[in-house]
């Protein structure tokens, strides 16, 4: 009988394994075949035995974070975990993970997942690994530090951001590789152009999920960073990394929309919020010196491509642009669709920074004289339209971007710079649109003292 | 004859230019050889000028000398007296430093060692090698002259040379000897200090005396046959240009083609001294020679370019009109910027210029600075990233009627700027760059079609790039099966009736199999629209093809022929309620290309698996009409109205198992479906329940002699690529014209002439009623007399049908042999789109057709 994904009753965590630098993450839906992703770390060292418990834990976080892109197939009424239940913290991190990653999701398919995610809960909390407290309270007993080498894991992405974050960190003579998870020529490309060691972790997805999807199993966004932040943390256990340093930005905090009473972000699993969860659970369930924190956390957008924009060795092979291309070619188009809002978005974002000519080589176009993109920059402006179901910086900082254009001769009579002023500006107010505010820190991160010199390279 | 960097660097390629002297010499020429510095000095004397140290300095001229050295050892000669001297100079210099005779100055001298060292090399060579060489000094021979708008720099560092023949040096070179060698770049100016003409120096230098000398020609001897009527690297079928004027030359170096220095043709006009490009590695190659202007040839586009990275200046002022100054104050803001103006279009309220890519105006704030002094003045817009596209030929303004295909190219795209100097020599473009790689390739392939770019006349256009150096081997392309033993069979079937179309089976066969070849390919379907005939789908049939209908009747039609299990595909456009209840009665699988369908007939396809058919966004193909992307074309759902599509779908039930794309028809370029490709998969993988990708068909066929095939390596290594990156989508492909249009041809015979003015005109028995192609889409076929097939083509037709109508032409300007009553014309190419778009206008009896195993 072949299986109805979207009338399934149970999803289950069948079980998750490690050997031989694979690690093979099992699940199932009803009594259905098992789903089985296989995550490859390349020239895996052998694993210290004190880290062993530590590994274990992060595994099993793994396995459940990856676990939210075969769960949204069916997403059923009950979850099963093969070794449950859990305590508190990994129960709820697990609740607010599904709750919130899957919340742009569910408004998607006009679905809603409250009340229909619950991860079991021990009422007595199994003792969590016990080790030295650092003083963070009474409710945070420590996992023990494993005396992690002080080195620290960039994911990079491709885009601006994390190639910020690696110069940085550079900058402060930071011991770092430069990490990141499947496929990608381009991402390949960057975290070549870095200079730094590179570490390329393979997944791949259950064949039986593409099989789920040709039967009409739900489809839709996933916390991607979730799965990576949680394949980092298995991967700087079994590596010893002491750091993973991400490049999430002040703006990733912000909601998309508000839905029926729930604030829906695309970017929840590049938030403070989740930051915050994930980083206590790991110090207090794998290793009190595994720090997991956001190197850009206190910059807007604004901030970051200003400092981005000074890195012109990367202008020729990054791309922020969503849509996947996985063949590379030389020319800008191969890089940049030049239609979604990450496009739009880092076009107007670097283009105070920037010689206009410079940055329309980059993009080998001018979105910004194209009156056909009008739609799409309304919505980074929150003109008309919610912010687009993308990472880009809030709609203020956008108007903050575009107003700085209308101000400049070589911008202002380009047709949506024009049309900005003519139309939309008179509706503003201008003292609200200055750009410099932008360029402030704030004070809010989660960066080890070890780190936080790099913060002062970023601006 | 002048040799560069690269091939005076190595013994090989020095006995290489001992033997292109000495045949020369054996031709009776009197022969002096420029040479460049060997390749890498002139970098390294620079890097030497830019050195503070002296014990740095000394080491670097160390180094130069040891290059020298290890040619000798090559060479096998001993230090010839004449080197020796020369390296000690430099030794010298280096020591010394700038400080004697002025930084500049020093530099120029510096510099020049590098051709003064390979041509005293070069003369020990030669003459050791037994061909008496007599080294001679540049400097006395090339007097700079000085310019009012010079400055010391470029006074010393790229000077001018007045070069007009002089008998004298003539005379005094006669009783020196008979070969000669000689530097390029380097003169001497007035204060008898030495001086360097700049970039392209070595070029110059043999231009010079090559007017000094009033020489029979000069030749530049490089790494390639000559110019070409575009980049190669943009249009590998770009063709070889044999001959060109010297305005023409000019003009297509300085818009793009590198293998000259534009500035080395001018010093050539006046005495009409012919320079003559080669190939140093394939001498026997023609080669381009430029020339005065010959005006024995009809009016040609000779080359198009593209120059990219170009920054567009807009002014817009009411103040401008009927005002004094105001352009001289506008454009003194560019000098105070540092920005050099190049192209200039104008109206009266508007100034447009462009800007060449310079550091200056990439990584400064040039640009932000002088739009914000411009604003005082007008209205100023910054438009960029740009690219120029220039179609260069003498008598451009005649030549217009012929552009309207390319012209309405151009109406598709944003043109921010047209000019047209009144030297006639051009036309430029400037059109946003993003278009510029794909536009180029078409555009060269439309001149031609159009008879714009007249690659008939082969005194003109020698073989295309990709013949001469592309890839190795060219696949000889088999001549056209009705040329062989089968033309007599139809002369044979000709005899009995016209007009008829012969369709030949095996090459059906021999196509179809060169399209299973593309591995990475999971279904073919023959696009059954090109031709129905029968026999036709039953021999594809027989090669495993499925097969792809746009109507009821074309399903019929098929179902009647071709066995139960062969799939079939229904892809309607615009097709009314009843086509789709038909269809899905039947095996075949639906595309849909439009919201409307499930709108409004949802229920008919709840529970189905359909296909849908997207508009990428922008079109392809030889001709308007056979456009099917971009707004302007009916076909496809725009992706904006994708996620609506499907929410219905889902609302009733229905699966998007595929997806398809089909951007237009006739193209060349391999490059294309693995984009399409990999656009749908991008767009697949956002959908879930896509198991494949149709990218259509629209595989080229080239119809002018000498124009490349469709490359079925490069496509298949294309599609192996994109299928690797998305291994878990089939890949269908639905060809339809690459199948059958060689194997058809439509034969008829001559009824009379006509003379009219400068025209001929040649009638014959059918018309547009049996081929509407060229009528509809400037489509050009190849006509031949097959009943004289290898007499002289001497005259120039226009081949025309009996039908009434203007546009009743078949074929314009043909050369064909003189024509009789009654001989019969073949029309190629006539398989695809021909019978099946015939009609009975005028009532004219309808061509029949008949099959050949």
């Amino acid at each position: 009988m072949t299986i109805q994904p979207r009338l399934t009753k149970v999803f289950r965590f069948v079980r998750a394994h490690y050997a031989d630098g694979v690690a093979e993450l099992a699940y199932a839906f009803d009594d259905g075949a098992e789903l089985v992703e296989r995550i490859r770390f390349p020239q895996a060292p052998a694993l210290p035995r004190e880290r062993q418990a530590a590994f274990d834990a992060a595994l099993k976080l793994l396995h459940l974070v990856a676990g939210v892109s075969y769960y949204k197939a069916g997403v059923p009424p009950r979850i099963e975990v093969a070794d449950g239940p859990f305590d508190d913290a990994t129960a709820e991190l697990l609740d607010q993970l599904y709750l919130h990653g899957l919340a742009e999701f569910a408004y998607r398919n006009g679905l809603d997942l409250r009340g229909r995610i619950s991860f079991p809960r021990s009422t007595t909390p199994p003792s969590p690994r016990r080790g030295e407290g650092r003083g963070e309270g009474m409710d945070l007993p420590q996992a023990p530090a494993l005396n992690l080498p002080k080195r620290t894991l960039v994911p990079i992405g491709g885009g601006k951001d994390s190639l910020v974050a690696v110069e940085a960190i550079k900058s402060i003579g930071g011991e770092a590789t430069a990490v990141w998870v499947g496929n990608s020529a381009l991402i390949a490309a960057c975290a070549e152009r870095t200079g730094l060691p590179t570490l390329n972790i393979q997944r791949e997805l259950a064949p039986g999920l593409f099989e789920l999807n040709r039967l009409g199993a739900w489809n839709g966004h996933i916390p991607v960073t979730a799965v990576n932040s949680a394949i980092l943390a298995v991967t700087a256990i079994l590596y010893g990394y002491d750091s993973i340093t991400f490049a999430n930005e002040r703006s990733a905090s912000a909601a998309t929309l508000e839905y029926e009473g729930q604030q829906v972000n695309h970017q929840w699993s590049k938030s403070l919020a989740f930051e915050t969860l994930l980083g206590d659970w790991l110090h207090t369930h794998v290793a009190s010196d595994l720090d997991y924190c956001s190197l850009l956390r206190p910059y807007s957008e604004l901030a970051i491509t200003r400092a981005f924009a000074k890195l012109t060795p990367y202008f020729d092979v990054f791309s922020s642009c969503n849509r996947n291309f996985k063949l590379l070619g030389p020319k800008p188009v191969d890089r940049w669709c030049g239609q979604c809002p990450k496009c739009h978005f880092v076009f107007l974002a670097l283009a105070p920074f920037l010689p206009k000519p410079r940055l329309l080589a980059i993009f080998g176009r001018n979105l910004l004289d194209d009156d056909s993109q009008a739609a799409g920059f309304d919505a980074l402006l929150e003109y008309q339209d919610h912010k687009p179901f993308e990472c880009v910086g809030e709609g203020a900082e956008a108007r903050a971007a575009m107003y700085a254009l209308s101000q400049r001769p070589e911008w202002q009579e380009d047709a949506l710079v024009e049309r900005f002023r003519s139309e939309i500006l008179p509706q503003l107010d201008a003292a609200q649109l200055e750009l410099e505010p932008w360029l402030q820190p704030s004070p809010e991160h989660r960066v080890p003292v070890r780190l936080q010199g790099a913060l002062a390279a970023i601006g | 004859m002048k040799f560069g960097g690269t091939s005076v660097a190595t013994l090989p390629r020095w006995q290489n230019i001992r033997e292109l002297v000495a045949s020369r010499r054996a031709e009776g020429a009197r022969v002096l050889v420029v040479v460049s510095a060997l390749t890498g000095i002139t970098d390294a004397l620079k890097q030497l000028c830019g050195e503070g140290e002296p014990d740095k300095r000394k080491a670097a001229a160390g180094a130069i000398a040891q290059r020298h050295y290890d040619l000798l050892d090559h060479m096998q000669l001993a230090l010839p007296d004449t080197l020796g001297s020369r390296l000690s100079d430099l030794a010298g210099l280096a020591a010394n430093g700038p400080a004697p005779r002025g930084e500049l100055a020093w530099q120029a001298q510096v510099q020049a060692h590098g051709e003064l060292m390979s041509s005293a090399l070069g003369a020990a060579f030669l003459s050791h090698s037994g061909l008496s060489t007599q080294w001679l000094d540049a400097r006395e021979c090339l007097a700079a002259v000085a310019l009012p708008n010079q400055n010391e720099r470029t006074r010393l560092l790229s000077a001018m040379v007045e070069a007009k023949p002089d008998p004298a040096l003539n005379a005094r070179l006669a009783v020196l000897g008979e070969v000669f060698i000689t530097q390029g770049f380097i003169a001497r100016e007035q204060h008898g200090r030495t001086v360097l003409l700049g970039r392209g120096g070595s070029d110059t230098s043999a231009a010079y005396f090559g007017a000094l000398l009033k020489a029979a020609r000069v030749e530049i001897w490089t790494d390639v046959a000559g110019m070409f009527t575009a980049n190669p690297r943009q249009v590998p079928g770009a063709r070889l240009l044999q001959r060109l004027d010297y305005e023409e030359a000019q003009e297509i170096a300085s818009t793009g083609a590198k293998v000259l220095h534009p500035r080395c043709l001018s010093p050539l006009r006046d005495p009409r001294v012919p320079l003559l490009v080669k190939d140093t590695n394939r001498p026997e190659l023609d080669g381009t020679v430029i020339g005065p202007e010959v005006r024995a040839y009809a009016p040609s586009v000779k080359a198009i370019s593209a120059r990219k990275g170009i920054t567009l200046v807009s002014m817009e002022s009411v103040g401008m009109w009927q005002q004094v100054g105001f352009l001289a104050d506008v454009f003194a803001q560019f000098k105070q910027h540092g920005l050099s103006v190049d192209l200039i279009g104008s109206a009266e309220t508007n100034v447009t210029v462009s800007l060449d890519p310079t550091e200056n105006l990439l990584d400064s704030d040039a640009i932000a600075a002088l739009a914000s002094d411009l604003a005082k003045v007008c209205r100023v817009k910054v438009i960029a990233p740009c690219a120029a596209i220039t179609l260069v030929g003498r008598g451009m303004r005649s030549l217009l009627h012929t552009l309207s295909g390319v012209l309405a190219e151009f109406g598709q795209l944003r043109v921010h700027l047209i000019t047209q100097s009144s030297n006639n020599l051009n036309l430029t473009f400037v059109v946003d760059e993003e278009v510029v790689d794909q536009l180029l390739p078409h555009l060269h392939d439309l001149l031609i079609a159009a008879g714009a770019l007249r690659t008939d006349e082969s005194a003109l256009f020698g073989p295309s790039w990709q013949a001469l150096y592309g890839g190795g081997e060219v696949p000889d392309v088999a001549p056209a099966w009705w040329r062989g033993p089968q033309r007599q069979r139809l002369l044979k079937l000709a005899a009995e009736a016209t007009p008829r179309y012969v369709y030949h089976l095996p090459t059906v066969r021999r196509q179809a199999r060169e399209l299973k070849s593309l591995a990475a390919v999971d279904r073919l379907h023959y696009a059954v629209k090109a031709n129905t005939h029968p026999a036709i789908l039953t021999a594809l049939a027989a090669e495993g093809f499925a097969f792809e209908c746009v109507s009821p009747g074309e399903l019929e039609a098929v179902a009647a022929i071709v066995p139960e299990p062969v799939p079939l595909l229904f892809t309607p456009n615009f097709a009314p309620r009843r086509d789709y209840v038909y269809a899905l009665a039947t095996r075949a699988t639906v595309t849909l290309d439009a919201l409307h369908p499930l709108e409004r007939w949802g229920e008919l396809f709840r529970g189905r698996e359909i296909v849908l058919r997207v508009d990428l966004g922008r079109g392809l193909g030889h001709h308007e009409k056979v456009r099917t992307g971009g707004s302007g074309s009916k076909f496809g759902l725009p992706l904006d109205q994708l996620p609506t599509f499907l929410q219905l779908a889902d609302a009733h039930g229905v699966t998007v198992r595929g997806l398809h794309a089909h951007l237009g028809s006739g193209v060349l370029d391999a490059g294309h479906w693995g984009e399409v490709y990999a656009q749908l998969a991008s767009l697949a993988e956002r959908i879930g329940s896509v198991a494949f990708l149709n990218i259509g068909g629209g595989l080229g066929v080239p119809s002018h002699p000498g124009e490349a095939r469709l490359d079925m390596a490069e496509l298949d290594r294309v599609l192996r690529e994109v299928k690797a990156a998305y291994p878990h989508y089939q890949l269908w492909m639905e060809p339809g014209r690459y199948l059958v249009a060689d194997a058809g041809v439509l034969l008829a015979r001559a009824t009379q002439q006509k003379g009219k003015g400068a025209f001929r005109y040649l009638g014959i028995d059918t018309g547009m009623n049996s081929l509407i192609r060229p009528a509809l889409y400037d489509a050009w076929h190849e006509i031949i007399n097959l009943s004289r097939l290898d007499e002289p083509a001497t005259a120039l037709y226009q081949v025309v049908g009996p039908i009434c109508e203007s546009g009743d032409v078949l074929g314009t300007d043909r050369r064909l042999p003189e024509a009789q009553e009654d001989d019969v014309i073949l029309i190629a190419q006539a398989g695809a789109y021909g019978k099946v778009m015939s009609s009975h206008y005028n009532l004219r009896d309808e061509a029949d057709e008949i099959i050949i195993e």
